[in-house]
């Protein structure tokens, strides 16, 4: 026991749990480059990473809320109620583009903090509330739209899309802001998850909550932050797919609440809290986005995308089980 | 040259109408290490409970170092000093040795708003603690506690109640399921932590555990101190089985060492 240390460098990365996602996506790049050149061309590579980042926000942020054995169904609906806000705003002439992308932002917030709320203060387990506050938001959404999507060609120019989605050409390559917002916000809340005591107290809140609050860690208070830390990047990432596709329609983000929380499950968070890992969510996320955009590529029905998902997402907990099993045997 | 610790007077407690502890007088003096003793249903968990403030005593009161004090909370209880060991369920196992022994009270460096862990500080001091509790295995503090065993995970939680100058350590059941030689681990931390000045209240179904580290124990029976200064030293165990099962036990009570 305990000789984890001692093992050699090697084994010790095989034995990470960012290591089987790695491989995977590796192995997945290689075949559908291998099937189809064209799958690394900078124009299918620009395209892939344009809608991944905005998945990829929503993630991060579930990585850290499942590392504090929570999760939030709710992001989906915030991704779609909060572009549908700001537009509303705007087009009505309430307010500025800015203002009301602020005020948007702030009522993601409220969605968060009312799941905190529930969840920490009532004892209600997050799966039900979340589920909850999808139901309340989506029909929002769609209340005050009518059902209808927003306008949203007058943003063109404005300062707020050049800073969210402005285009950038490097190389073959172009890129969308949202790319430099997606890598900033992975190496900040890598860094918060890792290196600082909020992390700590992030793992030691989903590792043995009883136990953390013992020692005088805020359980309740860490879990109320990374609910709206949650529901605010959901909220950000709408805002900026909805400025990148020039609509707000109040069903976008249906059924992405689990997509996201599969790729923060692939990449080696547990699903019941006390473990996270950043680096493993970004390989998540590329491994269902690729997987999506390969399995078109190579020709295979895209009616057949969930097949693979699946498979992916049961394969990889069976290693994750594998991983885990292995930990608490101390082997 | 007793020097009290802590002194709980006439604690009484009830579940509904169940009596669980019956005007419960027990002192720890500093340095001293008492062994709780009693069967299952006697009251001893719970009078461990009124005193880490896991549940609230229906009257009595409680005095830390003389004076009077008001335990509602575990957290109550760990700024007074007195820490509470149960196995297990003290220790966060997916984080590190020196995570799980800084919880609540990082040591941070840098620029005050980040936060940032001083991870290299904390192993150094965990290390330091881990040998100054008498493990002399080399674990390095960065092991997660999921791959320790039982024996080393007591170990860290009495590191931890040392470290953070917990003046009373109480011990709930802290042999249960370890081996023999785990045991005797375990034993030597206790020791180890008198030694270094701080109080223990040793609770555990073996007999034969509590005599080898005890300086005084206590039996409780239906919630009832029977005996509180039986001296481990002059006294069997075939005896101590007596008062604990109920033979006449009266020689043992109504003196117990007071303190000054």
């Amino acid at each position: 026991m305990a000789d984890l240390p001692r093992r050699s460098a090697l084994a010790r990365l095989i034995a990470a749990p960012e290591f089987g996602p790695f491989v995977l996506l590796i192995v997945e790049l290689a075949v559908f480059w291998s099937i189809n050149h064209n799958f690394l061309s900078p124009l299918n590579i620009s395209n892939t990473l344009a809608f991944t980042v905005e998945l990829g926000l929503i993630a991060l942020a579930m990585t850290l809320l499942m590392t504090s054995g929570e999760f939030d169904l709710s992001v989906g609906s915030v991704f779609g109620l909060t572009p549908v806000l700001m537009w509303t705003l705007f087009n009505s002439g309430a307010t500025s583009l800015g203002v009301g992308f602020a005020l948007a932002l702030a009522v993601a917030a409220v969605v968060g903090i009312v799941n905190g709320v529930f969840v920490t203060r009532l004892r209600i387990p997050s799966f039900l509330v979340t589920l909850g506050m999808l139901l309340v938001v989506r029909g929002t959404a769609l209340y005050i739209t009518n059902g209808f999507p927003q306008r949203t060609w007058n943003a063109g120019g404005h300062g707020l899309a050049r800073v969210l989605v402005g285009t950038f050409q490097i190389g073959d390559f172009r890129v969308y802001a949202s790319l430099f917002w997606f890598i900033g916000a992975s190496i900040v809340l890598g860094y918060v998850l890792t290196e600082t005591k909020a992390g700590n107290w992030i793992l030691a809140s989903g590792g043995n909550a009883s136990a953390a609050s013992a020692r005088g860690v805020k359980v309740a208070r860490t879990k109320m932050y990374l609910f709206v830390l949650s529901a605010m990047m959901s909220g950000f990432a709408g805002v900026i797919s909805s400025i990148r596709t020039s609509a707000a329609n109040p069903n976008s983000g249906t059924g992405y609440e689990l997509e996201v929380i599969a790729m923060v499950v692939i990449g080696g968070t547990a699903l019941t809290g006390g473990r996270g890992t950043i680096i493993g969510t970004v390989l998540g996320i590329f491994i269902l986005r690729v997987m999506r955009n390969g399995i078109v590529l190579i020709g295979v029905p895209g009616l057949a995308y969930n097949i693979f998902v699946g498979a992916i997402i049961l394969g990889m907990m069976v290693l994750h089980y594998g991983l885990e099993h292995r930990h608490r045997e101390g082997a | 040259m007793a020097d009290e610790l802590v002194r709980m007077e006439h604690i009484t407690k009830f579940y509904g109408s169940v009596q669980a502890l019956d005007d419960v007088t027990l002192t720890v003096n500093r340095g001293e290490i008492v062994g709780l003793l009693g069967d299952n249903g006697a009251g001893k968990s719970t009078l461990i409970k009124v005193l880490s403030g896991a549940v609230t005593a229906t009257s009595g009161s409680i005095y830390v170092r003389g004076r009077k004090v008001s335990i509602r909370t575990t957290t109550d209880a760990i700024k007074l000093g007195i820490e509470t060991i149960y196995q297990d369920s003290a220790l966060v196992t997916q984080l590190s040795i020196a995570r799980n022994l800084f919880l609540g009270r990082e040591l941070i460096t840098g620029p005050r708003f980040l936060n940032h862990l001083d991870q290299a500080a904390m192993n150094e001091v965990t290390g330091d603690l881990l040998k100054e509790v008498g493990i002399t295995k080399d674990i390095p503090a960065s092991t997660p506690i999921s791959a320790l065993s039982g024996g080393e995970r007591q170990a860290v939680a009495i590191a931890r109640a040392m470290h953070f100058d917990s003046d009373l350590i109480i011990l709930d059941e802290p042999t249960n399921n370890l081996g023999v030689a785990e045991t005797q681990g375990v034993l030597r931390f206790v020791r180890n932590a008198r030694d270094s000045g701080h109080s223990c209240i040793f609770i555990a179904h073996n007999i034969h555990h509590v005599f080898q580290v005890v300086d005084r124990i206590v039996v409780l029976r239906r919630g009832r101190v029977v005996a509180d200064h039986i001296d481990p030293h002059t006294t069997t165990i075939e005896r101590v089985e007596q008062v604990i099962t109920g033979a006449p036990d009266q020689e043992f009570v109504g003196s117990a060492p007071q303190p000054g």
